[in-house]
Order: structure tokens, then C-alpha cells, then sequence
């Protein structure tokens, strides 16, 4: 016959003691929370969001009668739809124009405007038409768009140039094991810490300043924020390989830069590439970011634009935006597949 | 040739690795240290070349006393094979064996990879001396067997003419066939280049069968020194099993030299 096993009675001397799984202590802790949750919700307006978004809700299922986020949001589609592909100019603004060269996929067009003109005789406004030659070109605004992209995916290959390049000296004082003294490696962490912590749109706020407004200032303020993070993840890197190819060519003198070439950098560069391939990848995004603040590419048109209210260029850009960082994502992700 | 004078060490948290070493090493002899793990032979031969620096006492090459100021250009003539072969397992073959001559190559050549014809040549002679092929020359160091990378170790070793070599348990992680392959490798090129040899084992054949001198060490101590044929199985039982060795142990200082064997 089977025996139940014996449990103690309590307050027993037994020696093992095992505590409920909540107490008070846990209460407090999610009081706490709450407390800290619903602070800073209400600072941060969480209650009107969501009473708004519920609203907008409302009102695409026909139950609100208005929202102010639906009416929002279908202004600036109505304004920014279609995206704008042509451009036309007016011949008699173009200072090099010739007629024999048009430039490709584009024509000529004479173009009726009425425009209110004062009669000088009566001193009044009338109505008067006037035919206007204008050069048009069906697809003019998607290959400035274009160029500007491509100047954009210049920036980022550049800023992940100069990034790599700072990084490496860098990496070297930041590693523990091979910067020369105390003060070196910190100098080296600090200033890693320094680049790390100053995001790109703010650096190349500052950068404008300092360069002008286009592409210098864009590629530096990659450059530098991504030295920060290559030179952290280069120097982590350094410190972690493998200590044993290092050890061989220290016990025949060979140098501190030597082995650092011969014995570790072979065995992170997997490593050091992917890293890298990140950054450059990161850079494509940040570069169509970056020009907002007039850093040059495809941000400074977009900037441009919307100040004017040309929501249809915006679309425009924003469309090509979507594109590119596609394609880049794919490619990226094909890379990377090829060398890992 | 390597002077061990009163040579001890300590660690940090007050255990002794090496207590009192005395020994002297002749130039061009096959010497092995045998004892169980933990022995400290590996700190003894890390003693040579600087990778340990002794609490106590000093090591000597060629009446050079090892100190941090001479310890760079000491290197340079010691070279050391490693028990894990120690190999940038990423880079060729090739590049591996030239990076044994890194400490007297400039940084520029080094950086590029851009080695004189001479070395290049160098490499190649000693690749096929330990029984490489062409085909090995552009391999991944990483891709090759145990007993492959333990030559390229040994080619890498050899690059620079070294007068003393180092052998840390060179044939430890290999089979008992390979590991006779590897000793006979080593001390036949260092018979050539009269090379003197400081190998650390602990299989008690190979140590008799490659060994002109065999130092036995336990608790980092001395307590077995000689020849092979003095090295009978009182002695190894006593190595190995007995508590402590009855007879104070041999020590060999630099009168000792007349024990050197005949070398080919």
C-alpha cells in the first residue's frame, strides 16, 4: 500500500524553509511602478493619445462624427497625392539654353498664362494672356531626386570611410591589453564615450556651422558618430581574440603593433567586417536623415520642399527614400550572408 | 648556454609554482623536463623567454641575465613551440611561418605582408624541411590537422636561426605515431642548427627516447636529473607516485657541462 510522504507540521523544527513566492516587498516594488507609469503617462499626454487615436478609429468605422487626426493625416494625403514627376522651366529664365540641344527625354512647349496686369491707362487690373515657351521634362524631378540619392549613398559610403578610419587608432588606445599606459586608455574611451553619446542630426547641426551648409558636414557627423561605435566594438574585439597566436609572437619580441596585425587582427576581421557592414548600412538610413538640418543629400531637398509646401515633391522623395532603402537592405542582407 | 640560478615563483595568492631551481643547460642539448601536470614545467620554460617573470633568483643566456631591459633582444634568439600549436589560425600557412621573423622585420614590410625573396625562400625551404607541401603554403593555418599545424609551428620556430628552442608539451594534444613524428622533427633540426632544446612532456617514452638529459620535476622542484639510462623505474615510480625522492637532487651547475652528451 502506498504511503503518503509525511508533511511537517508547522512551526516544526525542520531546517529547510522555503518562502511563499510573493511578500510584501513585491507589492510595494509593483506600486512603485505604477506610481512611476502614471507620472510621467500623464506628463508624456498618453491619456489625449489615446483618447485621440480611439476618435480617429471611431471615425474610419462611421461611429465618431469628427477626428482631428483623421482630418490631419487626409489633408496632407490629398496634397501630397499625385507625387510630382516633371518639371518645366521657363526657356527665358535658362541662361545656357540652346535649341539644337535639348537635354534628353525633355521638349518644348508653349504654354497659354493669364495674368492680371494693371492697364496703365485706366489704373486698373485686367486680365492678360500670354503665351510662354517653357522646357518640359515628363521625368526631370524623379532624376534630381535620383542624383540627390546617389549623393546620399555618397555621404554614407564616406562617413563609413572616415569612421573606419578613426576608429582604428582609436581601437588601438582602447584596447586594454595593448594602449601604452592608464591615461592613453582612458583618453581613448573617453573620447569614444564623447562620439558615442553626440547623435548625428545634433553634431551636424553644429557642423553646418562650421563647414557650410552640403556634404562636408553630413559625412563628418557620420563619420564621427560611427567611430565612436567602431572604435568601442574594435577595441571589445581586440580584447576578447584569442590569446594563444598573440602569446607566440610575443615570446619572440616581435612588437606590440606586429602581433596586433599577425595574431588578432586576422581572427576578429569576421567580426570587424560585419560590424562595419552595419555601419554602412546604418549610414544609408541616417544619410537621407542627416540633410534635414542642411547636411546635404536627399534630407536637404526634403527639408526644402516641405518649407515650400510642395507636398507632391515631398511624396516624390519620400517614395524614392522608401525604394532605395530597400534595395540597400536586400543587397546588405546578401552580403552579408556571402561572408559570414 | 641557459642558466637557471636559484630560480623561484610565486603566485599572487601565495601558491609556489617553482621553489629553488638550479640548472644548467648546455649549448645544443636535447633536454627534457618530465613531470605530471602541475609540475611547473611550463612556468620553468615561460621563464626563459620572459613570459614569466620569477619572484626569485634569475635566468641566464649566455651569461646575460633576463631582465625587462635585455629581455627584447634575448627573444629574438629563443624561439618557443607551443602545446596548442599557437597559430593565427585565419592566416595562410605561408604568412604564418613568415611571422616568426616579425622581430626583425620592419613595420612597413611587416603591415603589408611584403617579405624579402630571401624569407619567402626561407619559409618555402623549411615548410618542405618539416614535410609540408607546395599546396599547404596558401591553406588557412585553422584548416590543417594537429600534427600539420605542430610543423608549421615548428617551420615558424626555426625562422629566425633560434639558438635556444622552447618546447611546451609540443606533442601533447596528438597521437602517440604524430608525436613521435613531431620530437624527431624538432631535435633532428635542432641537431642541425645545434640548437639547444628545452622540451616540456609527461609521457615517460618519449621523454627517454628523445632526451639527451631528462629533469624530472615535481611541485616545482627538481627531484630527478640525468640521463635516460639513469632514469630507471625506481625513479619514474618515484616521479610520479612516491611522496618525496630520497637522495637530495642532483644539482647541476655549470661543472656539470662534462655530462654533456656527444652530439652529432
Amino acid at each position: 500500500m502506498q504511503k503518503p510522504i509525511p508533511v511537517p507540521a508547522p512551526g516544526s523544527q525542520v531546517h529547510w524553509h522555503l518562502d511563499a513566492p510573493y511578500s510584501l516587498r513585491h507589492l510595494l516594488i509593483i506600486a512603485a511602478i505604477l506610481i512611476v507609469l502614471i507620472l510621467t503617462g500623464q506628463r508624456t499626454e498618453m491619456d489625449k493619445m489615446v483618447m485621440m487615436t480611439t476618435e480617429a478609429a471611431g471615425k474610419l468605422l462611421g461611429v465618431a462624427d469628427d477626428s482631428q487626426v483623421v482630418r490631419g493625416l487626409s489633408r496632407v494625403a490629398t496634397s501630397m497625392w499625385p507625387p510630382v514627376l516633371g518639371e518645366t522651366e521657363e526657356i527665358s529664365r535658362l541662361p545656357e539654353f540652346k535649341r539644337d540641344q535639348l537635354p534628353i527625354l525633355s521638349r518644348i512647349e508653349v504654354q497659354e498664362r493669364v495674368e492680371q496686369r494693371m492697364n496703365t491707362e485706366t489704373l486698373q487690373l485686367e486680365p492678360h494672356s500670354e503665351s510662354v515657351e517653357v522646357l518640359v521634362k515628363p521625368v526631370g524631378y524623379v532624376v534630381s531626386v535620383f542624383i540627390k540619392m546617389i549623393e546620399t549613398l555618397e555621404i554614407a559610403l564616406w562617413g563609413t570611410i572616415i569612421a573606419v578610419i578613426l576608429s582604428a587608432p582609436l581601437a588601438y588606445f582602447a584596447a586594454r591589453n595593448y594602449s601604452p599606459n592608464q591615461a592613453s586608455y582612458t583618453a581613448a574611451r573617453g573620447f569614444i564615450s564623447l562620439l558615442r553619446s553626440a547623435p548625428e542630426l545634433i553634431v551636424a547641426l553644429f557642423l553646418v556651422l562650421a563647414y557650410g551648409f552640403g556634404p562636408i558636414a553630413g559625412v563628418l557627423a557620420l563619420g564621427l558618430h560611427a567611430a565612436g561605435f567602431l572604435g568601442k566594438f574594435y577595441a571589445e574585439d581586440i580584447e576578447n581574440a584569442d590569446k594563444k597566436p598573440q602569446e607566440a609572437l610575443e615570446a619572440i619580441g616581435a612588437g606590440k603593433l606586429k602581433t596586433l596585425w599577425y595574431g588578432v587582427v586576422p581572427q576578429v576581421l569576421p567580426q570587424y567586417i560585419a560590424y562595419t557592414a552595419y555601419i554602412l548600412d546604418r549610414n544609408l538610413r541616417m544619410a537621407t536623415v542627416i540633410g534635414l538640418v542642411g547636411a546635404g543629400g536627399i534630407g536637404q531637398e526634403l527639408k526644402g520642399r516641405f518649407d515650400m509646401f510642395q507636398y507632391g515633391h515631398v511624396m516624390t522623395i519620400l517614395i524614392a527614400i522608401f525604394i532605395f532603402v530597400f534595395i540597400l537592405d536586400q543587397l546588405s542582407a546578401r552580403i552579408r550572408n556571402k561572408l559570414i | 648556454m641557459i642558466h637557471f640560478d636559484n630560480l623561484g615563483k610565486a603566485w599572487p595568492d601565495g601558491t609556489k609554482a617553482l621553489s629553488d631551481i638550479s640548472l644548467h643547460i648546455p649549448r645544443g642539448q636535447f633536454c627534457v623536463i618530465l613531470g605530471p601536470s602541475g609540475a611547473g614545467k611550463s612556468t620553468l620554460l615561460r621563464a626563459v623567454n620572459g613570459l614569466m617573470h620569477p619572484t626569485q633568483g634569475q635566468v641566464r643566456i649566455d651569461g646575460t641575465a633576463l631582465t625587462h631591459a635585455t629581455q627584447k633582444q634575448l627573444r629574438r634568439r629563443i624561439a618557443m613551440i607551443h602545446q596548442h600549436f599557437n597559430l593565427t589560425s585565419r592566416l595562410s600557412v605561408a604568412a604564418n611561418v613568415l611571422s616568426g621573423l616579425l622581430p626583425v622585420v620592419s613595420t612597413p614590410r611587416a603591415l603589408t605582408g611584403w617579405f624579402r625573396s630571401e624569407h619567402r625562400r626561407k619559409a618555402c625551404g623549411l615548410l618542405q624541411r618539416v614535410g609540408l607541401a607546395p599546396t599547404h603554403l596558401k591553406r588557412r593555418a585553422g584548416d590543417l590537422s594537429g600534427g600539420q599545424q605542430q610543423r608549421v609551428g615548428i617551420a615558424r620556430a626555426f625562422m629566425l636561426d633560434p639558438e635556444v628552442v622552447l618546447a611546451d608539451e609540443p606533442v601533447a594534444s596528438l597521437d602517440p605515431k604524430i608525436s613521435r613524428d613531431i620530437l624527431t622533427l624538432i631535435r633532428d633540426a635542432a641537431r642541425e642548427h645545434n640548437t639547444t632544446v628545452l622540451c616540456s612532456l609527461h609521457q615517460i617514452d618519449l621523454a627517454r627516447e628523445f632526451g639527451d638529459r631528462i629533469v624530472g620535476m615535481r611541485d616545482g622542484k627538481i627531484v630527478f636529473d640525468g640521463t635516460p639510462a639513469e632514469f630507471t623505474d625506481e625513479r619514474v615510480s618515484a616521479l610520479y607516485h612516491g611522496a618525496h625522492w630520497e637522495d637530495p637532487p642532483k644539482k647541476a651547475e655549470p661543472e656539470a657541462a662534462g655530462f654533456e652528451l656527444a652530439h652529432v
